[in-house]
């Protein structure tokens, strides 16, 4: 891959913003506008950004494939797992208030809420990066 | 945890799916057991289930406590859980039947992925049957057709990556015309639950924005359940995914869009608005006869068996809607049931063909000759879903057709009476052709691959279905016992 | 009296699904493979026998077997009138199967376990026919019927073979529509389906609707081979002999055959088809069936053909006894069930005798053949003589009987069909025995001896029975045939 320092250079410093504002589209998914899909995709934008600034193998090495599967399984994981836990207290699935915190039923509801939709950002963002990678490696052979 | 049945039966393959995937990268043999398993807990679950809807009725869950309307709603009724047996049955049988036949039709590296988009699948059809809310049928809808487009293109060669794009292609514009209809509904009524939708709508009967949505679902599910002539994805789909695909497109996922139909017509809209007010069942009626003769004819014409499989398909389509669409109560009661039957023998069918391709790497039939003798079972197989397509009692196939029939007498309607019957002719001349190839033609030599049956996880899917094509029709009462009240209650306005 | 609960009858029919499954699952063993339809036969007969006393007695015997959908029940009754049909195909299976084991092990067969097993189901479906205590069960059973028959017709698996076995379904799987569509009406109509004697029919349609009804019934039971809908039969003669014989001039045609006497007397009802005037019209179809089928006959030079027009001429005999609506009319028709199957089996294994032990087919070829295999063609000039209606032979009786119904009611241009009918079969018979007993033999035929044992055996006791038959008529099937008739008189 040619460098590239412009390109480079505004990536690096691009991606921190991104991310961060993925992250605050998702945690603020509860209360206004946005959530785990939105705020996961912009991650995985931040990402792309990455492979198309730096090549895909430098991607690959800092993030295995596996490290990608992982993230994705485990986003579900903590979705589906928020609504067992709720089931298991007695509640119905996603019945937040029911899981027993210091705090006020509206409070761990907002808590709660936020959790799944870490859970479901990160499932977002793993599959999106994913697909992306699997395409380029396609389109390019191994680069 | 028997009250969160309806849920969990939905959650539980969606956990599979990324613990099947986990477990493949692990080590690629571990994504088959977790996948099965997976199935067979949700199977359990479903059959947990079923034992509440009989006993309770309808069984109503409210998701994460909030209350319908505003919540998602699931709701189980005796339609949603016939429904889900089958589909679960089916994807169970096909789950174990993919262990070994994608060994050959899939790269091996793909495995892991295929379980998952698979399980992927079978949470996208498990979650239209059990939802109440109209917006969560269109989600799930469109995640099991995302799964299943992806199935399609998975096998080796290009033929199957144009077929799936096709498909992919046809099936989002059939998603656009849905999610359309449901925009104008949720603008109408401002609610997207579906009894509540019904409650709300007969004031709005002859609304005009009312009637465009009602197009709009119609032309949507009409592509969906790839009713004549909007059928054209279909052939190739089926004809070039891989054989477990084959087996689940014809019998899981063709009876998703089958369902869905029924309960947007019927519980969305009523009988009394889709008879009354906007006369569409009389059309969709004449369609499916089309489609059941069309459908018939075109298979005659195949020399592909899989190809003459999935235009057979159409014809079958055909009469589940028009079991539908005479709108009483024995013709609903066959259409639903043909719902089990078709699916049931077209599994099997499609399991057959996918074993001969195995075996052998024919995929035409005139050079299936001989094959009564190399492959006994399969052929035995082979006959009894052939004869129960073609409608000989006492197979499932009859049954279906004595409903039919007679609803078809009930209504008076006498073109698709004959429809009916002369369809079961056609379907006897291309099976019996098939038949002829296989058993009453000597093999000439040049045979290349083994001979002998298929391996025993390929062979007991399809020698149960083969055996549930002759213990349903033998015993039709059990399903009919499960299904008997639902026509009625479909038809309740009438 | 009440009718008397028995799994009998169910058990009689299981028997041969069994054995066709034992059969196919040995299907390496040709030994055992004989030995299972053997045995398989001689206990089905036994099982049908053991019913006889209880019918006799003026009992039935019913056994409801599942109640498959709602209206539609699978139930099995044994009355006066089944019991004839099923004592014919049961008792001939036996003979049949040896003749087979004969004849397959001197024609070097293969496919065995698909022959017999195909055979069994046959034999099987044809007794359900038989005892079938409704329309459904009947239907079901006539469409297992065709499709386990069809295996035998193309047994040979040449292009001719295929040929014959596609025209054979297109014919009977159609028919099998039309009578499923005869049978939805009827549900329809009135409610039910169940054989009652006096019909079911009366007071439910028009006589518009009776007679499209009778119409569609009547191609529905194509299997009796009435013309126009009768060229299946002579096609089928491809199939192999002992399938020629005890199928298609026993088991399935008769099924045809009882299936619309069972419906024109217990579905119709006597009364109701004679207001509708459906007598006149099967009467017609009937007597051009009887003339035109023996003119046919004369033509062919092939035996087995010629045997396959006669059979379907003496098919015809059964419709129009049971067209006379009189009692001695159908007490003609029931008894010509058997009297005929006996006749024409030992017609149909001689036939076979000569392939087996000749090769030849054509009547022109078998000059002298009565002197190279004397005892052969003395069980054909049996046959032969008693279906032409001869005395001593039992032919003789059911044809009197049918002669007096149609006395009876009065119609004497079926008294002259009837007449005319004997002397055309003796017209098509005769020159046979004739070429076979006086012309001298031909020069391939030097060295022929009788056929082989186990082929010949069968035909002898099939002729020995027709003629035993003829000099006691009465038991069983004299017997039974009156009390069906009375049965269905309504008396007790």
């Amino acid at each position: 891959m040619r460098e590239d320092v412009v390109i480079r250079t505004v990536c690096r410093a691009m991606i921190p913003f991104i991310q961060l504002f993925a992250l605050y589209v998702i945690l603020h998914g509860s209360s206004s506008a946005g959530g785990g899909f939105q705020g996961g995709v912009i991650f995985a934008s931040a990402f792309i950004l990455y492979v198309i600034a730096f090549g895909i193998m430098e991607v690959r090495r800092r993030m295995h494939e596996k490290v990608v599967v992982a993230l994705s399984s485990l986003g579900l994981y903590i979705y589906a797992g928020i609504g067992i836990l709720c089931i298991l207290f007695g509640a119905g699935f996603l019945g937040y208030s029911a899981i027993p915190l210091p705090v006020s039923a509206a409070e761990t509801r907002g808590l709660m809420m936020e959790f799944v939709e870490i859970g479901i950002g990160l499932t977002v963002m793993a599959v999106m990066t994913s697909i992306f990678m699997d395409i380029s490696v396609k389109e390019g052979g191994e680069d | 945890m028997m009250e969160h049945l309806p849920v969990l039966v939905v959650i539980i393959p969606l956990i599979g799916a990324y613990t099947s995937l986990v477990g493949g990268w692990v080590d690629r043999r571990y994504a088959f057991p977790i996948a099965f398993i997976n199935i067979l807990t949700q199977f359990t679950a479903a059959l947990l289930l079923t034992v509440r809807v009989m006993q309770e009725g309808v069984v109503r869950y409210n998701l994460g406590d909030w209350l319908p309307p505003w919540g998602i709603e699931y709701v189980v009724d005796r339609l949603n859980i016939y429904v889900l047996l089958i589909l679960l049955f089916l994807s169970l049988l096909c789950c174990a039947y993919s262990k070994r036949s994608i060994g050959m039709e899939i790269e091996e590296r793909k495995h892991t992925g295929f379980y998952t988009i698979f399980l992927l699948l079978v949470a996208g059809v498990t979650g239209i049957t059990v939802t109440g809310d109209i917006f969560n049928l269109y989600v799930f809808l469109e995640i099991s057709s995302l799964a299943a487009y992806t199935l399609v293109s998975s096998g080796r060669g290009g033929k199957g990556l144009v077929a799936g794009f096709n498909y992919l292609v046809m099936g989002s514009v059939s998603a656009c015309f849905i999610l359309l209809g449901i925009g104008h509904l949720y603008m109408l009524t401002g609610t997207l639950n579906m009894a509540d939708l019904a409650r709300v709508l007969p004031p709005l009967y002859t609304s005009t924005t009312l009637h465009t949505a009602f197009v709009f679902f119609i032309v949507g599910l009409s592509i969906k359940t790839a009713l004549f002539p909007l059928h054209l994805w279909l052939p190739d789909a089926y004809t070039h995914a891989p054989s477990t695909v084959s087996a689940l497109l014809s019998t899981v996922v063709s009876k998703m869009g089958v369902y869905a139909t029924i309960r947007i017509l019927f519980s969305v809209f009523t009988v009394e608005f889709v008879v009354g007010y906007f006369p569409v069942m009389e059309f969709l009626s004449w369609l499916a006869a089309i489609a059941i003769i069309a459908g018939s004819l075109l298979a005659i014409a195949q020399r592909d068996l899989k190809r003459m499989l999935a235009y057979s398909s159409v014809g079958q389509m055909g009469y589940i809607l028009l079991g539908v669409g005479m709108v009483n109560q024995l013709a609903m009661t066959g259409g639903i049931l043909h719902m089990l039957n078709h699916a049931v023998m077209k599994g099997c069918l499609f399991m057959v063909a996918g074993a001969f391709i195995f075996r052998t790497g024919f995929r035409r039939i005139d050079d299936l000759k001989g094959m009564g003798k190399r492959m006994p079972w399969t052929s035995a197989a082979l006959v009894i879903g052939a004869l129960s397509m073609i409608g000989i009692p006492p197979t499932v196939g009859f049954m279906s057709k004595w409903y039919l029939a007679l609803g078809a007498i009930e209504a008076g309607q006498w073109v698709f009476l004959a429809v009916i019957l002369a369809s079961s002719l056609l379907s006897a001349v291309y099976f019996w052709r098939l038949l002829e190839y296989v058993y009453f033609r000597e093999g000439e030599g040049g045979v290349e691959g083994g001979t002998g049956d298929v391996p025993l996880p390929m062979l007991i899917p399809m020698l149960v279905l083969a055996a549930a094509c002759l213990l349903f029709g033998i015993f039709v009462s059990i399903p009919l016992s499960l299904i008997d009240p639902v026509a009625e209650s479909l038809l309740g306005g009438v | 009296m009440e009718p008397l609960e028995s799994p009998v009858p169910f058990i009689a029919i299981l028997v041969p699904f069994c054995a066709a499954a034992l059969i196919l699952l040995s299907y390496r063993r040709r030994r055992l493979i004989e030995a299972y339809s053997l045995l398989a036969s001689i206990l089905t007969f036994a099982l049908v026998l053991i019913l006889l006393p209880r019918v006799m007695e003026g009992s039935e015997v019913t056994w409801s077997v599942l109640k498959l959908l709602p209206g539609a029940n699978l139930g099995l009754h044994v009355d006066a009138f089944g019991l004839i049909f099923a004592l014919t195909s049961s008792s001939l299976w036996i003979v049949s199967s040896l003749y087979s084991i004969g004849y397959m092990n001197a024609h070097d067969g293969h496919n065995l376990a698909r022959f017999y097993a195909a055979f069994a189901i046959a034999i099987a479906s044809a007794l359900a026919v038989a005892m079938a205590a409704n329309l459904f069960t009947l239907f079901i059973f006539y469409e297992i019927l065709t499709i386990s028959t069809y295996p035998l017709v193309v047994h040979e698996g040449t292009e001719e073979a295929m040929r014959a076995g596609r025209k054979y379904l297109a014919y009977l799987l159609t028919a099998g529509v039309f009578l499923l569509l005869s049978l939805l009406f009827t549900q329809h109509l009135a409610g039910g389906n169940e054989f009652t004697s006096g019909g079911i029919l009366a007071g439910h349609a028009t006589d518009f609707i009776v007679r499209i009804l009778f119409l569609t019934f009547l191609i529905g039971f194509a299997k009796a081979a009435w013309m126009p809908l009768h060229s299946w039969l002579p096609t089928a003669m491809v199939a192999p002999t002992p399938v020629s014989a005890l199928l298609h001039a026993v088991a399935v045609v008769k099924a045809g055959a009882f299936g619309m006497m069972r419906v024109i007397c217990y579905i119709f009802g006597l009364e109701l088809a004679s207001a509708a005037g459906l007598n006149m019209a099967l009467i017609l179809i009937a007597s051009v069936t009887i003339l035109v089928s023996s003119f046919f006959a004369l033509a062919q030079d092939n035996l087995k053909r010629r045997l396959a027009y006669s059979t379907i001429g003496q098919l015809s005999y059964i419709l129009l006894g049971v067209a006379l609506l009189t009692p001695q009319g159908i007490a003609g028709a029931l008894l010509h069930i058997p009297f005929h199957a006996y006749m024409k089996i030992t017609l149909f294994f001689t036939a076979g005798c000569i392939l087996v032990s000749t090769g030849l087919e054509n009547i022109s070829e078998m000059k002298g053949i009565g002197r190279r295999m004397p005892l052969t063609m003395g069980a054909f000039t049996l046959g032969a003589i008693g279906v032409c209606g001869f005395p001593p032979l039992c032919g003789f009786f059911s044809k009197l009987l049918l002669a007096e119904g149609s006395v009876e009611a009065g119609a004497i241009p079926v008294l002259l069909v009837l007449l005319s009918s004997s002397v055309l079969n003796a017209a098509y018979f005769f020159p046979i025995i004739r070429t076979a007993f006086l012309d001298d033999p031909a020069e391939e035929l030097r060295g022929r001896k009788e056929a082989p044992v186990l082929v010949l055996i069968p035909s002898l006791a099939t002729a020995l029975l027709s003629l035993l038959m003829g000099l006691y008529p009465a038991f069983p099937f004299l017997e039974l045939a009156t009390m069906a008739v009375r049965a269905l008189a309504g008396g007790p």
